[in-house]
């Protein structure tokens, strides 16, 4: 592979690893979701990368639509999940969810 | 290359600061920002149509989203963090940043690429004929997309 595709792996997996320590460290839902989002970002430069190196921008472009179309869905989803975990623990601490019943 | 380096150097921090700011806000803004600047690496790049999403989707209806929801819950109680988490993680971000840089000076050249065929047609060709199951796909995902969200926020019945 090129030397272009290390260089956007190399801040790909930054944002990966920035992304993967907020989500063990961080007990914030929203700020949890935040941190998916970040790791969605180097995966997404990661795909579009692969595809400018091999001189297949066409198709990594078709695939990152595909991911940013799952990744809304999934924001959507995360965040109605959220507010209804609000609804009924009144906090966004990811530590009380242990103590649901039922 | 020298703008395409501060494009995702901005991207890098933009995206530390919407994790690690402490208002929720301007964490939501700062995620917004970060997702610009992938959108602009991506017009770089020649992927006009993945940019054009990134900022219109990603930058803006995932930050209204953002925004929305942190409006819905804000009761002014706060989350407490870990400090520790938060200090030790400058050290932990060179550490891995160094392991990293060699990790990729070791491997250049060294993994393999599977040929590939030259691209013909147009990006719409290429969606429309090569990909159509994704596309098929995508609308099954939008589509579970909007009744998960339609049954978690469903009015209860007098039963229920």
């Amino acid at each position: 592979m090129t030397n272009t595709w290390y260089f956007y792996l190399f801040f790909s997996a930054g944002l990966i690893f920035a992304g993967l320590y907020a989500l063990l460290s961080k007990r914030n839902l929203i700020r949890l979701l935040i941190a998916i989002e970040v790791i969605s970002k180097g995966v997404s430069l990661v795909l579009l990368a692969t595809g400018f190196a091999k001189g297949n921008i066409l198709v990594a472009q078709a695939m990152v639509v595909t991911f940013i179309v799952v990744e809304v869905s999934l924001v959507a989803t995360a965040l109605a999940i959220i507010i209804n975990i609000y609804r009924h623990t009144k906090s966004l601490d990811v530590r009380k969810l242990v103590r649901l019943k039922g | 290359m020298i703008v395409q380096t501060a494009l995702l150097i901005g991207m890098v921090l933009f995206s530390v600061l919407a994790i690690f700011l402490k208002d929720l806000i301007r964490a939501a803004i700062s995620l917004a920002v970060a997702s610009l600047l992938l959108g602009i690496i991506f017009f770089r790049m020649g992927a006009s149509y993945a940019g054009v999403f990134e900022i219109s989707v990603v930058a803006g209806l995932i930050t209204v989203l953002f925004i929305l929801t942190i409006a819905l819950t804000n009761t002014g109680e706060e989350v407490r963090e870990s400090r520790l988490a938060n200090v030790v993680f400058p050290l932990f971000f060179v550490v891995f940043v160094i392991i990293d840089a060699l990790v990729m000076k070791g491997l250049l050249q060294k993994v393999p690429a599977l040929p590939s065929g030259p691209e013909a047609g147009t990006f719409g060709e290429v969606l429309w004929k090569g990909r159509t199951l994704d596309l098929v796909g995508q609308i099954g995902v939008i589509l579970a997309g909007v009744f998960s969200v339609l049954a978690l926020f469903r009015k209860r019945d007098k039963h229920d």
